[in-house]
C-alpha cells in the first residue's frame, strides 16, 4: 500500500494534527531521556567500575578496634604469605587528604613500585608509565578530579603537601589516570609508599590495611577461612564482594529510578490513551472520507498506527540522543551526583562512550510497546466510526 | 444490475431510541441507467444510498450488485467491493483541503495501485475527463465551489467504477455550476456508467439524461 501519495497523506496527517502531535512528542520525549538516562547512566558507572576493579587485589584484610577499622601491622604479611595459595601479601598505605584551597578530600595511595604486580597494575592504569623516572624525584600519579582542582590553583607541576608534623614535603605531579578508571580514582592521588606514609602520618611497623593476591579463584574460599583462623578482629574484603557491592549500589539506586519511570510511564500511558481518546469532528471526517473511498478498518488503524509510530519514533530517537549528550558530554549533572554521592571529591567525573544493542533495544521495547498499546484502542475505535454518521 | 429486495434499515435496532430509515425497500437499477431517488431531509435517500455503497449494512433483506450479494459483506471484502466498484459524489465534496487536487483525485488508488506511474497515469486521466487538469497542483481550499466538485467527480472516476453514487450533489453548488454538473451526467452515461443520484433538487426534474426518478418518503418508495 505505501506509496508516495500515501506518505504525502500521512505527513498531512501528521501535520493536521500537529498540536496533539507536539504535546505528546515533548511528554514522549521527556519519558524517554528520564528513562534511557539513567539507563545509560548506570550501564557506564558499571563498566567504569569493572575496570577499575579489574586492578584491585583479591583481598583486603584490616584490623578491627571496637567495630572500627584501625592500623593494621605490617609483621601480619609474614603468617599471610606462608597461607597456601597466595601469591603475594602487601601493606597498603592509603587515607584522606584534606586539600584547603577547596576544601575537598583526596584519597592519598601509597605504591610499591618495586612489586611486579602493584607496577604492572598501575601501568594499565597509566599510560607510557617509567618508574625510574617516577621514582627520580617525589612524584604521584593523580586522578581526574583531583587534576580539575589542582589546576584551579594553578598546581600544574607540583603541589606541596603537610605532613601530620606540619613539615612541608613538596610532590611533583607525575601524570593523572586514564578516564577509563573514574569513578573510582577520581579524587585519588597514587605516590610511592614511603612517601604517602610520611605525609599521613603512618608508622613503618604499620599499615592502613594489608592486601594478598590470590591467582587461583577455587582457592578463594579456603584461603578467607584460613585468614580468620589466623587472627581475631579482622576484616576480610574479597574483590567479588567489592564488585557485588558497587553492583548492588548502582543496581538499588537504578531500581529506585526505575519505579520512579514505572510511575512516570503509567501516566504517560494515561496521558496519551486520553489524547488519543479525543475524536473531534475532523478526525471523525477525515476517517469517514477515507471509508468511503475503500479503505477497510485495517488500513485506517496502519495509517493512524503509523502516524503515531512517526511521532513515538522521533520522540525515542531525539531522547535517545538528548540522554546520550546528557550522560557522555555533559557528565550527567544530578543524577551522577545521586548515583555516585558517596566519594570524598565531589568528583567531575567523565563517563566513557558506551552503549550496546541489548540496552537500546530494552530501552525501545520499554518506551514503545506501552506507547503502540495506549494509541491502539483508541484509534480502533476512530477507525471503526460510522462512515456516514462522520461525514455528516 | 443493482436488485435490492425487501429492505429494510432500523438504526438502534432493539433500543429504546430505534429508528426505522428505510421499509421494505424493492429497486432494479440496470447497467448504464441514470436514477434519481427524489426525497425531502430525512426520508432516508442517504441511507439508502450508503447501503449501495456498502458504508452501512441493512437490518434486512438483499442487496446484489452484478449478481454479488453485498448486504453483509465483512468489513474488508466490502471496503474492497467500494474501492473497485463504487465512486462517491458527495453533498460536502469531502475533499482533503490541504493536499492537491491530483493528490485528492489519487486516495481512492492508495489501496489498489502500487506502482506511482500507473496512479499518475489514471489520476490524469479522471482529471481530463472532470476538465480540472489545470488546477492539479493547487491545494483544494483555494478552489472554487465548481472546481471542487468537479475534484470530487474526478476522484469518483480515478479507479474507473461502474457505479457512480451523488448524494446531493448539487446542493452546494450555483445554478451555473449545477448546470454543468447535469451536464457531466450526460458523460457518466456516454461512460457507460450507472448512476445514482439522491436529491430534492428540483433541476433534476425531467432530465433527458435522467432515466427513473423514484419518490422515497418516510423510507418507503412510493
Amino acid at each position: 500500500m505505501p506509496n508516495k501519495v500515501f506518505f504525502n497523506f500521512l505527513f498531512l496527517l501528521i501535520f493536521r494534527h500537529r498540536s496533539k502531535h507536539i504535546a505528546i512528542f515533548i511528554i514522549s520525549t521527556l519519558v524517554v531521556i528520564l528513562f534511557s538516562s539513567v539507563m545509560l547512566l548506570s550501564h557506564a558507572i558499571e563498566q567504569d567500575a569493572q575496570a577499575s576493579l579489574s586492578a584491585q587485589p583479591d583481598f583486603i584484610i584490616q584490623k578491627m578496634h571496637a567495630g572500627r577499622a584501625v592500623e593494621t601491622p605490617v609483621e601480619w604479611l609474614d603468617e599471610l604469605s606462608e597461607i597456601e595459595g597466595v601469591s603475594s601479601a602487601l601493606p597498603r598505605v592509603y587515607g584522606s587528604y584534606f586539600y584547603t584551597p577547596n576544601a575537598e578530600y583526596f584519597t592519598l595511595v601509597g605504591i610499591d613500585l618495586f612489586d611486579r604486580q602493584i607496577s604492572e597494575s598501575l601501568e594499565r592504569l597509566v599510560k607510557d608509565l617509567d618508574v625510574k623516572d617516577f621514582l627520580a624525584q617525589p612524584s604521584m600519579i593523580i586522578g581526574s578530579g583531583v587534576k580539575t582542582h589542582l589546576d584551579k590553583f594553578y598546581y600544574k607541576e607540583h603541589y606541596t603537601f603537610r605532613t601530620p608534623a606540619r613539615e612541608k614535603r613538596e610532590v611533583s605531579i607525575y601524570d593523572s589516570l586514564l578516564s577509563e578508571t573514574n569513578i573510582v580514582s577520581s579524587d585519588m592521588i597514587l605516590m610511592e609508599e614511603s612517601l604517602a606514609r610520611d605525609i599521613l602520618g603512618v608508622d613503618e611497623e604499620l599499615s592502613t590495611d594489608l592486601v594478598l593476591y590470590v591467582p587461583n579463584e577455587l582457592e578463594h574460599d579456603n584461603v578467607k577461612e584460613k585468614i580468620i583462623l589466623l587472627f581475631n578482629n579482622i576484616r576480610v574484603i574479597e574483590k567479588e564482594e567489592l564488585s557485588t557491592a558497587y553492583a548492588q549500589m548502582f543496581n538499588y539506586k537504578g531500581g529506585l529510578f526505575l519505579l520512579l519511570y514505572m510511575v512516570v510511564l503509567m501516566t504517560f500511558i494515561l496521558i496519551l490513551y486520553q489524547r488519543y481518546s479525543m475524536i473531534s469532528s475532523s478526525d471523525k471526517k477525515e476517517i469517514g472520507i477515507l471509508r468511503a473511498l475503500g479503505w477497510s478498518v485495517n488500513m485506517v488503524i496502519r495509517l493512524k498506527i503509523m502516524e503515531s509510530l512517526i511521532v513515538g519514533l522521533s520522540a525515542f530517537v531525539l531522547g535517545i540522543l538528548l540522554a546520550y549528550g546528557y550522560v557522555f558530554y555533559l557528565d550527567a549533572p544530578l543524577l551522577s551526583e545521586i548515583f555516585l554521592g558517596n566519594a570524598n571529591l565531589s568528583n567531575k567525573i567523565t563517563f566513557n562512550h558506551s552503549v550496546d544493542f541489548g540496552l537500546l533495544t530494552l530501552l525501545f521495547l520499554f518506551f514503545m510497546a506501552p506507547y503502540i498499546s495506549a494509541v491502539l484502542i483508541p484509534v480502533w475505535r476512530i477507525a471503526i466510526t460510522d462512515p456516514l454518521e462522520a461525514m455528516k | 444490475m443493482i436488485k435490492i429486495e425487501h429492505l429494510n434499515k432500523i438504526f438502534n435496532e432493539n433500543r429504546s431510541n430505534a429508528y426505522v430509515a428505510l421499509k421494505d425497500i424493492n429497486l432494479h437499477i440496470k447497467p448504464a441507467q441514470t436514477v434519481v431517488i427524489k426525497g425531502v431531509s430525512g426520508s432516508g435517500k442517504s441511507t439508502l444510498l450508503s447501503i449501495i455503497a456498502t458504508l452501512i449494512k441493512p437490518s434486512s433483506g438483499s442487496l446484489m450488485v452484478d449478481e454479488q450479494m453485498i448486504a453483509k459483506l465483512p468489513d474488508t471484502h466490502a471496503s474492497h467491493f467500494r474501492n473497485v466498484h463504487i465512486g462517491f459524489i458527495f453533498q460536502a465534496f469531502n475533499l482533503f483541503d490541504e493536499l492537491s487536487v491530483k493528490d485528492n483525485v489519487a486516495m481512492p488508488l492508495i489501496v489498489s495501485e502500487n506502482r506511482q506511474e500507473r496512479i499518475d497515469k489514471k489520476v490524469l486521466e479522471a482529471m481530463e475527463l472532470a476538465n480540472i487538469t489545470h488546477k492539479k497542483d493547487q491545494s483544494v481550499h483555494n478552489l472554487s465551489g465548481g472546481e471542487k466538485q468537479r475534484c470530487a467527480i474526478a476522484r469518483a472516476l480515478v479507479h474507473n467504477p461502474h457505479i457512480i453514487l451523488c448524494d446531493e450533489p448539487t446542493a452546494n453548488l450555483d445554478r451555473e455550476n449545477s448546470l454543468k454538473f447535469i451536464e457531466i451526467l450526460k458523460s457518466f452515461k456516454a461512460l457507460g456508467k450507472t448512476v445514482v443520484i439522491a436529491t430534492h433538487d428540483p433541476l433534476f426534474d425531467n432530465l433527458e439524461s435522467v432515466d427513473r426518478t423514484i419518490l422515497i418518503e418516510d423510507g418507503k418508495i412510493r
